[in-house]
C-alpha cells in the first residue's frame, strides 16, 4: 500500500481553508470563480457539490487536484491533503500524488480514452507509470478493476469506439480507481449518458465508494440524484458555498433561498397534481394564468401577453390557428448498416400517430428510441423508408427540396442545444429578420418591426438592446429564447420541440416551458414536445407516447399514463427520475 | 457576468454592440495576429519588404536595369553588394525585386484562395453527384506533381511574364486548400445552426456563403498565407529555371543570371546569397503570421500565448 497509511490516519482527509480560484483572462478583468470555500471532508465521506453552470462548481473540483489551467489559478486559501499543502505544488509532484492520493473522472471521460489503444494498454500505461504493480499481477489486477464497475473481463480486448458511453465512463471510473485514490471526484460523471444508464452508473458508483471506502465529492448540477446518491451536500452559487449540510437537512429544511429555489423545480411526474414554480399543474380546466412566481427568471408577463393579444399578429392568427393535423401512418425508417456485416439499424419500426390541430404531445423515449428520427421525417430533414406523412396536402415522407420551404412556413422546429443552434458570428437581429424577409412580404423597417415584436413575445426585453446581441452574450435561457423567437417567425402551425430544454440550467426550465406553453395557447400552434424528460412533459403537454426501439410501448393521456404506467420501459424511464422529495427504495 | 465552466470562450457582455460590422471583425484580427510574439515579428518582416517593394525607387541607390557600372565588382562603398556580370547595381536589384515577389505571392495566394473557397465550400455542402465530379477534378489535380506541372505549363506559355506565372501558380496550387476547406464545411454542414438557416428558408448559397464561410474565416486566412508562400516559392523557383521573362527584375531571375555566369566560382556568393536569403525571409514571414492566425479561432491558444 502506499506510504501515506503508514503515518495514523486523522479523521479528515482533506481540508480546504478560504480558497479562492481567479481567472484572469487576457486583456479582461479579473474573475473571482470560487472566493472564500472553506470545508473539510472526512475520510469516507461521500459529498455532493451541486450549482448551476457558472457557480464555479467545476473550478473547484479541478482546484481539488490540482489540475487548474490557465487562465485559472488558485488566487489564495491552502488544500491540506493529509496534511500537505498542495495548492502550490509542482506538477511532477502532483503526478506523484495521483497514486493512493486523488483522482478524477470527468464528465467527458469517456471520451477521454485513446481510440487506437485496447482498453487493456490503458489499465497497463498507468501501471508502468506508477510502477506499483509487478508486471506478472497486472492482468489479474486489471480484471479485477473492470470486475469492480460490473463490467465483463471481455471488455480489456476492444477499443473505446466498440464500447457504449456507459461502459466507457465506467472504464474511466476503473481507470481512475486503479491508483487506489482515496480521494475521488467525479465531475457531472452521468450528465452525457442516457437516462436509463445514468441510473445505474450512479448506482456503480455509489457502491464502489461503500466497499472500497475512499472519499468521494459527486458534482453535478442535478440535485436532485445528488440527495440521492450522497450523504452530505454543499450548495455552490456564484463562487460561494451556500448551503454545507447533510442531505436529509438540506432535504427536511433547506436554509439559503436559493437551495429552496433548486429544490422548488423537483417534482413526481406521477403525482396526481403537478406544478413547479412558473407552471401551474395541468388539468382538463387549467387557471388561465401562471399561479405562482418564486423565482428570478422572468417568464412572459401577462401584460406582455395581453399586449400581443392585441396586436395584429396575433389577430391574424385567430383565423390562421392551427388547421391542419400531422397524419403519420406506419411509418419505418431503416438506416443503412453501419459496419460492414452488420444488420441495418431500425430506427423507426412501424409508428402512427396524429398531432391534432392545437394539440400538445409528448414523445418519450431514452437515446436510441427514434424520437429525433421522427421529428426529422415530419420536418423534411429525412425521408422515411416506408409509410406515410401528411401535413394538410402536403406529402411530407416524399417532399422535394423545392416545396420544403413551404412546409417549413408551418412546421418549425426548437432546437435541443441554444449554444449550437445558433450562429455564433450573427446578432440577434440578422438571426430573426432572415425567416422573416424569406418567408413574408415584409421588408425593411416592416421587418424590422416584426422582428422586435417577436423578441417582445419571448420577453426578451428591452427588445433594442437584444437585438444588437450576439449569442455568445446571451445566457443559455436567453439563447434558448431566440431560437424559439427564430421558430414563430414564419408564423407556423406546428412547433417541433426537441429536447428544448435539457441543456439549460434547472431555474430557467420552467421559463422556458412556460413559453412554449403559453405560446401554444396564445397563438393556436401544436406543439410535438420531443424528450426523455417525463416531469416536464407532464408539465407542457396533454398526450403522451412512450417509444422504445422506434416502437411505440404505450400512448394516452400525459397524466393517466404517468400515473397508471402499464409498459415495462415506462416504468423503468419513471424509476430512473431522481425525486428527492420521496427518497425511493432501491431499484436493483 | 456569470462564467461557465461549459463555453470557456465566453466572453463578458461588455462590448454590448458587438464587433458586427466588418471592420470590427478585420480590426480584432489584426489585433489577434499582433497580441502573438511570433506573428507579431511576422508582420514586421513582412512589413519591411512591403514598404521596400513600395517604395523602391526611393530606397534604391539605381536603377536596377541600369548597367553602365563595373562588371562582376566586389561589394565596395558605392555598391554594397557589388554589380552582376551585366554591370548593374545588386542592392538595387534586390529591393526592386521585392515588388515581383510581393506582388506574384500576394495575387496569386489571393486567386488559388478563392478558387479553393468557392470549390471547397460547394463541395463540402453538396451531397449529389456535382459533389463526386467536383471530386474527382480536385483528385486529379492533386495526384498530378505540381513542379513538373507548372515548368510543362510555363514552357508551353514561354515568355508571358508575370502573369503567366501567376496563372500557373494558381492551377497547380488551389486544390490542396479546396480540400482542406472542402472537410471543414463538412463538419460545419452538420451543426443545428445550419440546419436551422434552413428552417428559415435560406437558400443553399447563402447558407454556404453567410453561414458557414465566416465561421472558417481563420482556416481560409491560413491558406492564403500558406498559398502566399507557394506562390513566392513557385515564382523564384520558374524564374531560376529561367521559365519567367528573364528580362524582369526579380529574385528568381536574378538566381538564374547569377548561376548563369558562375557567380560562386567567380567568388561573387552574394549575388546567390542575397535574393535567396530575401525569398526564404520573405516565405518565413508569412509562416510566422500564420501562428497568430491559429488564435483567430481558438481562444485558448489566444489565453496560452501570454503565459
Amino acid at each position: 500500500m502506499s506510504a501515506t497509511d503508514t503515518e495514523a490516519p486523522a479523521a479528515t482527509l482533506l481540508s480546504v481553508q478560504n480558497l479562492s480560484v481567479v481567472y484572469e483572462p487576457t486583456g479582461g478583468e479579473p474573475v473571482h470563480a470560487v472566493s472564500g470555500a472553506t470545508f473539510d471532508l472526512g475520510r469516507g465521506d461521500f459529498v455532493g457539490l451541486v450549482g448551476e453552470s457558472g457557480s464555479g462548481k467545476s473550478t473547484l473540483g479541478f482546484a481539488l487536484t490540482g489540475l487548474s489551467k490557465p487562465p485559472a489559478r488558485v488566487g489564495g486559501g491552502s488544500i491540506l491533503f493529509n496534511g500537505v499543502d498542495i495548492a502550490g505544488m509542482s506538477s511532477e509532484d502532483l503526478r506523484v500524488q495521483r497514486q493512493g492520493g486523488f483522482a478524477m473522472v470527468l464528465q467527458s471521460g469517456m471520451n477521454a480514452l485513446n481510440p487506437v489503444r485496447s482498453i487493456r494498454n490503458h489499465f497497463y500505461d498507468i501501471f508502468a507509470a506508477h510502477g506499483h504493480i509487478g508486471r506478472g499481477e497486472r492482468e489479474a489486477r486489471a480484471i479485477e478493476l473492470v470486475g469492480k464497475v460490473e463490467l465483463p473481463a471481455g471488455v480489456l480486448d476492444r477499443f473505446s469506439g466498440e464500447l457504449s458511453g456507459g461502459m466507457r465512463q465506467r472504464v474511466s471510473i476503473a481507470l481512475a480507481l486503479s491508483l487506489e485514490p482515496q480521494l475521488m471526484i467525479f465531475d457531472e460523471p452521468t450528465t452525457a449518458l442516457d437516462v436509463l444508464v445514468q441510473h445505474a452508473v450512479m448506482n456503480t458508483i455509489r457502491e464502489l465508494q461503500k466497499s472500497e471506502g475512499f472519499t468521494a465529492v459527486l458534482i453535478s448540477h442535478d440535485l436532485g440524484m445528488v440527495l440521492e446518491v450522497t450523504e452530505r451536500v454543499m450548495v455552490m452559487h456564484n463562487g460561494l458555498i451556500v448551503e454545507d449540510r447533510p442531505a436529509a437537512d438540506v432535504l427536511a429544511s433547506p436554509q439559503h433561498p436559493y437551495t429552496r429555489m433548486l429544490l422548488s423545480h423537483y417534482g413526481d411526474p406521477r403525482a396526481e397534481i403537478v406544478e413547479v414554480p412558473g407552471l401551474a399543474a395541468r388539468g382538463p380546466k387549467r387557471a388561465p394564468e401562471v399561479s405562482h412566481l418564486k423565482t428570478d427568471f422572468v417568464p412572459v408577463s401577462a401584460e406582455a401577453r395581453a399586449r400581443a393579444a392585441g396586436t395584429e399578429g396575433v389577430q391574424r392568427r385567430e383565423g390562421r390557428a392551427a388547421r391542419e393535423a400531422i397524419v403519420v401512418s406506419n411509418v419505418s425508417k431503416i438506416y443503412p448498416p453501419p459496419r460492414r456485416g452488420e444488420k441495418p439499424v431500425r430506427a423507426v419500426n412501424d409508428v402512427s400517430f396524429t398531432l391534432e390541430p392545437g394539440a400538445s404531445m409528448a414523445l418519450v423515449g431514452a437515446s436510441g428510441s427514434g424520437k429525433s428520427t421522427i421529428a426529422k421525417m415530419i420536418t423534411g430533414v429525412e425521408h422515411p423508408t416506408s409509410g406515410t406523412i401528411t401535413f394538410g396536402d402536403l406529402q411530407v415522407d416524399r417532399i422535394k427540396r423545392r416545396s420544403l420551404k413551404r412546409l417549413h412556413t408551418e412546421v418549425q422546429m426548437v432546437f435541443q442545444d441554444p449554444y449550437s443552434a445558433l450562429n455564433p458570428l450573427h446578432t440577434v437581429e440578422y438571426t430573426l429578420t432572415r425567416p422573416i424577409v424569406n418567408f413574408s412580404k415584409l421588408r425593411g423597417r416592416d421587418a424590422r418591426r416584426r422582428m422586435l415584436e417577436l423578441l417582445e413575445t419571448v420577453g426578451l426585453t428591452p427588445v433594442e438592446q437584444f437585438a444588437a446581441r450576439l449569442p455568445h452574450q446571451l445566457s443559455g435561457g436567453q439563447r434558448q429564447r431566440v431560437v424559439i423567437a427564430r421558430a414563430l417567425a414564419s408564423d407556423p402551425q406546428v412547433i417541433i420541440a426537441d429536447e428544448p430544454v435539457s441543456m439549460l440550467d434547472v431555474s430557467l426550465r420552467a421559463g422556458v416551458l412556460a413559453l412554449l406553453d403559453s405560446l401554444r395557447e396564445t397563438w393556436g400552434v401544436s406543439m410535438l414536445y420531443i424528450t426523455h424528460d417525463l416531469l416536464s412533459a407532464r408539465l407542457v403537454t396533454d398526450q403522451i407516447m412512450v417509444l422504445n426501439q422506434g416502437a411505440v410501448v404505450e400512448e394516452g393521456a400525459t397524466a393517466s399514463v404517468l400515473q397508471n404506467p402499464r409498459d415495462e420501459y415506462t416504468i423503468r424511464l419513471l424509476d430512473a427520475i431522481p425525486h428527492p422529495t420521496t427518497p425511493t427504495p432501491e431499484h436493483n | 457576468m456569470t462564467l461557465t465552466d461549459k463555453s470557456p470562450d465566453q466572453k463578458p457582455a461588455t462590448d454590448v454592440a458587438g464587433p458586427a460590422h466588418p471592420l470590427g471583425v478585420l480590426w480584432r484580427a489584426v489585433t489577434t495576429i499582433w497580441s502573438v510574439p511570433k506573428a507579431r515579428i511576422g508582420v514586421v518582416m513582412l512589413g519591411v519588404f512591403v514598404l521596400g517593394a513600395l517604395f523602391a525607387p526611393l530606397i534604391a541607390p539605381y536603377s536596377p536595369t541600369n548597367n553602365d557600372f563595373g562588371r562582376s565588382e566586389d561589394m565596395t562603398a558605392a555598391h554594397l553588394l557589388g554589380t552582376t556580370a551585366a554591370g548593374q547595381d545588386v542592392l538595387s536589384q534586390v529591393i526592386y525585386g521585392a515588388r515581383v515577389s510581393v506582388f506574384v505571392g500576394f495575387i496569386a495566394g489571393l486567386f488559388s484562395t478563392i478558387i479553393a473557397v468557392l470549390i471547397g465550400l460547394s463541395w463540402g455542402y453538396l451531397r449529389n453527384k456535382t459533389a463526386d465530379v467536383i471530386n474527382f477534378i480536385v483528385n486529379l489535380f492533386l495526384v498530378i506533381p505540381a513542379l513538373p506541372l507548372m515548368i510543362v505549363i510555363a514552357a508551353y506559355l514561354q515568355n508571358g511574364g508575370i502573369g503567366m506565372i501567376i496563372l500557373v501558380v494558381v492551377i497547380t496550387g488551389w486544390a490542396w486548400g479546396a480540400r482542406v476547406l472542402r472537410s471543414q464545411t463538412q463538419s460545419l454542414r452538420s451543426r443545428d445552426f445550419v440546419t436551422a438557416a434552413i428552417f428559415s428558408g435560406e437558400s443553399s448559397g447563402r447558407i454556404v456563403f453567410r453561414e458557414i464561410l465566416p465561421n472558417m474565416t481563420s482556416l481560409i486566412v491560413g491558406s492564403f498565407f500558406g498559398a502566399a508562400t507557394a506562390a513566392i516559392l513557385a515564382e523564384a523557383g520558374l524564374s531560376f529555371l529561367g521559365l519567367g521573362d528573364s528580362t524582369t527584375i526579380s529574385w528568381g531571375t536574378m538566381l538564374f543570371w547569377a548561376q548563369n555566369s558562375n557567380a560562386l566560382l567567380t567568388g561573387q556568393w552574394i549575388l546567390l546569397f542575397a535574393p535567396g536569403l530575401c525569398i526564404s525571409l520573405l516565405a518565413t514571414s508569412l509562416s510566422l503570421i500564420n501562428f497568430g492566425v491559429d488564435g483567430l479561432s481558438n481562444p485558448r491558444l489566444r489565453e496560452g500565448a501570454k503565459r
